[in-house]
């Protein structure tokens, strides 16, 4: 509670801090709006709709590029953290694609599948696959075997393995980077948006920026903010009801 | 029953056909003999115990019984045919009771596992489960989490799960090896008193002499390096057994010391 009230007042300190720079005029108002400025653009692209559609947008290529991600990571980390000879065979490609910036894809996607929705949704999942992924083959390689004995000895299909030992034992893995790859996914929806110029808020920040409507830029940036807030606290708040037997230990 | 009769219910049950045998079974792991040219028969119904210093194959041996471990040489057989996988009749108790259950899922989920395996209809489950852990004990925990449970808790609830998959035949791995003296007192007379309602043979693993006695039927003592038999004692005390009575009955006394005279001579 204390902690809470903490850090609930250092933000508070840093708005006044901002306001307080913004009222002296420290930086030009034409690329540093005080807080009051940014919020009532806020709340202008909100009441006209335009901030709420640009937002939609943003949370919609994030979801789907996310979603798929997982879906591909998850079944692919299950594949390969399954089974001992995949792990050897496959692994030291892995380590060759992992450390590859997402960017040095982008290009490619571009060249490939030109500036659109498609690519947007392909980069996003490329770069938000890999935590999903790893944290999966690592949660599935780290299932106690004697559990798998006991499916032995009960003579469980495997889908029933998979779904009743594995999946549920890793779980606590896959959700971890699953959170990780959120992040990894609203960045790079960012970055599509303003490459690709999609609808979304990173299209917006950016054409607010070239038309030197600071208030509206920063409206935006404190909504991606907000997003990348949000969306972290539901994901904890999943990751607490998933694994609700982990808080009896 | 008289002592006499349950003699001739013994004798009659020797010339049953055997259900698990072990036929010159020989394992060989990572080029280690591990167990070497094994002759052993478990009658239906019976309660064997396996004793023998440590690392001499008992957990390999129960393994073997199991269908985990696919003898090398030889052959081991259940109710005549080879015992090439694990089988929903023989169920296996493992002594680590914490890593054999699943963490995520309550006492009644786990039990519930096996029902599942089974195929035994969702409306059926909850009434099995209930009478499970009544007979193990456990009426009051179906909600419990096994981190939530002690480890006599957690042992009950594993021999719970084994029974939900109805089997005739149960091998245990010092299965009360992690409990104390109070507690392990308490499960050997829930596990004779839950294996002797249903006829169910048994193979029971442990380092403890006594507890050997005290259980079986029939107790064999391996030698180490490789595994192999080196000593079969009829335990002939009157059942039901009692925690009191049989430990102070002379005939518990002289096995308990030809056993231990044994053990000790295989230690060097
Ligand atoms: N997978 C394996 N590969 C190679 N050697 C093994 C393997 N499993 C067991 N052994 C060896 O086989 C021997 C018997 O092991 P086992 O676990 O059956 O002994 P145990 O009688 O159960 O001992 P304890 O009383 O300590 O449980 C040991 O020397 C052990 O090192
Ligand atoms: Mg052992």
């Amino acid at each position: 509670m204390i902690w809470r009230i903490a850090s609930f007042a250092v933000a508070a300190g840093f708005v006044g801090l901002w306001q307080l720079i913004a009222n002296l005029k420290l930086i030009s108002p034409v690329f540093l709006p005080g807080p009051d400025r940014a919020w009532a653009a806020l709340m202008r692209g909100f009441a006209t709709g335009d901030l709420t559609s640009k937002l939609v947008g943003t949370l919609e290529h994030m979801a789907y590029g996310w979603l798929a991600a997982s879906v591909a990571g998850i079944a692919l980390g299950a594949l390969i953290g399954s089974s001992r000879l995949m792990r050897i065979y496959i692994a030291p490609s892995l380590e060759f694609l992992r450390p590859l910036p997402v960017s040095a894809i982008i290009p490619v996607a571009i060249a490939m599948l030109g500036l659109t929705q498609g690519m947007a949704l392909f980069v996003i999942a490329f770069g938000a696959i890999w935590p999903i992924m790893l944290a999966t083959i690592h949660g599935f390689a780290a299932v106690e075997p004697r559990l798998y004995e006991v499916a032995r000895a009960l003579q469980m299909s495997r889908p029933a393995i998979v779904f009743k030992i594995a999946l549920p034992s890793a779980l606590p893995d896959i959700l971890a980077g699953m959170r990780l790859s959120l992040t990894v996914a609203l960045i790079l929806s960012v970055v599509c948006e303003v490459l690709a110029g999609l609808d979304g808020l990173g299209h917006w920040v950016l054409l607010s920026a070239r038309a030197f409507r600071s208030a509206d830029l920063f409206a935006g940036v404190i909504l991606l903010g907000a997003t990348g807030y949000v969306t972290s606290i539901a994901m904890s708040l999943a990751e607490r009801r998933l694994l609700a037997w982990q808080s009896t230990r | 029953m008289t002592v006499l009769a349950r003699l001739d219910e013994a004798k009659a049950a020797r010339q049953q056909k055997p259900l698990i045998t072990f036929n010159g079974a020989t394992l060989r792991l990572g080029g280690k003999t591990i167990i070497e040219n094994l002759d052993l028969e478990v009658r239906p119904g019976e309660f064997l115990c396996i004793v023998g210093a440590s690392g001499c194959g008992k957990t390999t041996a129960l393994r073997l019984a199991a269908g985990l471990y696919r003898p090398t040489g030889g052959a081991v057989t259940f109710d005549g045919q080879p015992m090439l996988e694990p089988r929903r009749e023989v169920a296996i108790v493992f002594q680590d009771y914490g890593k054999a259950l699943l963490p995520w899922r309550t006492a009644a989920g786990n039990i519930s596992l096996a029902l599942e395996a089974c195929g035994i209809p969702v409306r059926e489950r909850p009434d099995r489960i209930a009478e499970l852990l009544r007979k193990v004990g456990l009426p009051a925990h179906a909600e419990k989490y096994p981190a939530e449970m002690s480890g006599g808790m957690q042992q009950r609830l594993q021999i719970a799960r084994c029974l939900a998959q109805e089997p005739t035949t149960l091998l245990m791995d010092e299965p009360f090896g992690a409990l104390d003296a109070m507690t392990r007192q308490g499960l050997q007379d829930e596990v004779l008193s839950l294996t002797a309602a249903s006829n169910t043979t048994v193979v029971f693993v442990t380092h403890d002499l006594d507890e050997a006695i005290y259980l079986g039927d029939r107790v064999i003592g391996l030698l180490p390096h490789p595994g192999r038999i080196g000593i079969e004692l009829d335990v002939n005390l009157p059942r039901p057994r009692d925690q009191l009575a049989t430990r102070e009955h002379p005939e518990f006394l002289r096995l308990r010391r030809q056993l231990f005279d044994f053990i000790k001579a295989t230690e060097h």
